[in-house]
């Protein structure tokens, strides 16, 4: 039983974290209806430049946390600029062109930083013993808290501000909410900025347990698609629900199934809800 | 017809290649002529009728893996082998052109990404058939091997793949194929089945990636889950872009060009790949129609100033 309550437990923190990245990709998704193929690839800038920030440059790690999250939304926000804006209206072309900009980078990332993994120092050390079941690493109840926290931030971005009602409005009728005077390139440069920061926040918190080598990224570009395609393209409450779905389907099936075989799960839950319900679990009936 | 001499011309001139050629450039030439046909199938799919598929380099593995199996574990000689291996590659080309009917755009490139996905794990973890990450070895195609053979063989298949596919771009199907692409809706009310249009298109370019890769595997006599990676499929990927997506001599001049270029920048090592991905964003961002593109616009200035 104690086994069980642990794999479900670190099905969950790596499912709330999931959630995390996979918001960012909902989001881009949502306002641009464009697939980040390098999503995965800025996670990983972002756990080598709070790695950088305070290994190199000594800063307090939490303090290199949220400036390698603020560099990353800078990178987004270049991104799109210099690489998406040109291919606004063809989804085809931006996907080819992010797929190609996520092998240019972990190419870079291995000649800059080496092959070798590299990890931030932990801001907590030590375990808790968990409701007297188990006991659990602080650093993986910290970065569950953490992931939840900017998550809520999140949601109350999109809820309850001035930018939130934007995003709703453009990803609802992009048309509409242009007559109405929404300025929709700055709201896709945004959007692109803050999905990819949401990247960069899961690479900071995830990174001190599980340190990156430049070809991490994909792992977490595919995770997330997964997660965004069960939750159902573009809703950010399915984004939740799916990413903790997937991280304990993947956590149980590892430990009691195949271990080898624990990413197989998520692409064979993807072309299951694809094929079965393409909507996903929340989404609005597109396809 | 002068398109057809020209073809002549160019074939002719490769048929000769292997009487002044090295070892080392021989084995470049095959390789060339292997990305020349995955570049070629892929922008059918992909440049023609508008289906980004991501399962390319997985069709090749299908194809090699086919053939490879069978004759490592049945003793089947790869001459049957590799028609099998072509036919599953194309029938699975069935089943994920169907599976995608009923999504489009980067639904479908997700489908096909999680697809690859999973053969590369299954042919990975498969240790006891494939040999995971240590490669199969496989015997070559027939015969006692040899590089000379092996390149007349690939330029054959190339050469006949590439007369397929310009008979298909110039007959109906093809004129359905940019239909579909352009405008599914309008294509439909136009009486084209779309549907059939698009799994038709699945079936051929995963039969002619199933060829190129069953080729390649008995060429090399080693088969890795390299095949079915993504790195395969950046490498696809790249050589149509920059060659030009959606045009026919596009993939052909990219993957030549590209094969050229990484034996001069192998020296560089770890540099080799980032360059590629540059070349490539840059085509992407700046010229979004390739070398051809790049090519017909120089034309189209110098008629247009009246030289």
């Amino acid at each position: 039983m104690s086994d069980f309550s642990l794999y479900l437990t670190n099905g969950l923190v790596m499912g709330i974290i999931y959630a995390l990245f996979a918001l960012g990709v909902a989001l881009i998704v949502g306002i641009m209806n464009v697939i980040n193929f390098a999503h995965g690839e800025l996670y990983v800038l972002a756990g080598y430049f709070s790695a950088l920030f305070a290994t190199a440059l000594g800063f307090h790690p939490a303090l290199a946390m949220a400036m390698s999250t603020v560099v990353i939304f800078v990178v987004g926000l270049l991104i799109e600029r210099v690489f998406i804006r040109p291919t606004y209206g063809n989804d085809m072309y931006s996907l080819i062109v992010t797929f190609i900009l996520s092998i240019v980078l972990q190419n870079a990332y291995l000649l800059i930083f080496g092959p070798y993994p590299r990890k931030p120092p932990n801001l907590v050390t030590g375990a808790t013993n968990v409701f007297s079941l188990f006991m659990y690493g602080n650093q993986r109840l910290l970065g569950f808290g953490l992931a939840l926290v900017v998550i809520v931030a999140f949601f109350i971005l999109i809820k309850f501000t001035w930018f939130g009602r934007v995003v709703r409005a453009v990803s609802l009728d992009r048309d509409m909410a242009a007559l109405v005077g929404v300025n929709p390139e700055r709201v896709n440069l945004i959007s692109f900025g803050l999905g990819c920061a949401l990247a960069g926040a899961a690479g900071v918190i995830l990174t001190p347990i599980f340190p990156v080598t430049p070809t991490v990224g994909v792992g977490v570009s595919l995770t997330a698609f997964v997660v965004v395609v069960l939750g159902g393209m573009g809703s950010f409450a399915g984004c939740v629900v799916g990413g903790l779905v997937l991280g304990v389907v993947e956590n149980l099936g590892a430990a009691y199934l195949s271990s080898a075989y624990k990413q197989l799960f998520g692409f064979v839950i993807l072309i299951l809800v694809l094929f079965f319900r393409p909507a996903g679990l929340f989404g609005r009936q597109r396809v | 017809m002068q398109y057809w001499i020209a073809a002549i011309v160019a074939l002719g001139c490769f048929a000769t290649l292997p009487f002044f050629l090295g070892q080392y450039w021989l084995h470049a030439a095959i390789m060339g002529l292997f990305y020349v046909m995955m570049a070629s199938s892929w922008n059918l799919l992909a440049g023609y009728t508008g289906q980004v598929s991501f399962a390319h380099a997985a069709f090749a593995g299908i194809g090699a893996y086919t053939s490879g199996i069978l004759a490592v574990k049945a003793g089947i000689p790869p001459l049957i082998g590799l028609p099998l291996g072509v036919a599953l590659a194309a029938l699975l080309g069935f089943a994920l052109g169907s599976l995608c009917i009923r999504m489009g755009g980067i639904y479908l490139s997700l489908t096909t990404l999680a697809f690859s996905e999973i053969l590369r794990i299954v042919v990975t973890n498969e240790y006891e058939i494939t040999r995971g990450t240590m490669g199969l070895k496989i015997p070559p195609l027939f015969g006692e091997y040899s590089k000379t053979v092996s390149f007349y063989v690939l330029l054959i298949a190339a050469a006949l793949m590439l007369w397929a596919i310009r008979r298909i771009l110039d007959s109906d199907l093809g004129t359905s194929f940019r239909a579909v692409q352009n405008d599914e809706t309008a294509a439909s009310s136009l009486g084209i089945p779309v549907v059939r249009v698009r799994i038709i298109a699945f079936v051929i370019a995963g039969a002619m990636a199933g060829l190129a890769g069953s080729l390649y595997g008995h060429y090399l006599m080693l088969i890795t889950p390299h095949v079915l990676s993504l790195d395969l499929m950046f490498l696809v990927l790249a050589m149509t872009v920059i060659g030009g997506m959606g045009t026919f001599v596009g993939p052909i001049i990219g993957a030549l060009f590209l094969e050229v270029l990484s034996e001069y920048i192998r020296v560089y090592g770890e540099f080799h790949i980032l360059i590629f991905g540059l070349v490539a964003l840059a085509a992407a961002r700046f010229a979004p129609e390739g070398l051809v593109g790049l090519w017909r616009g120089y034309f189209a200035r110098k008629v247009r100033s009246g030289q």
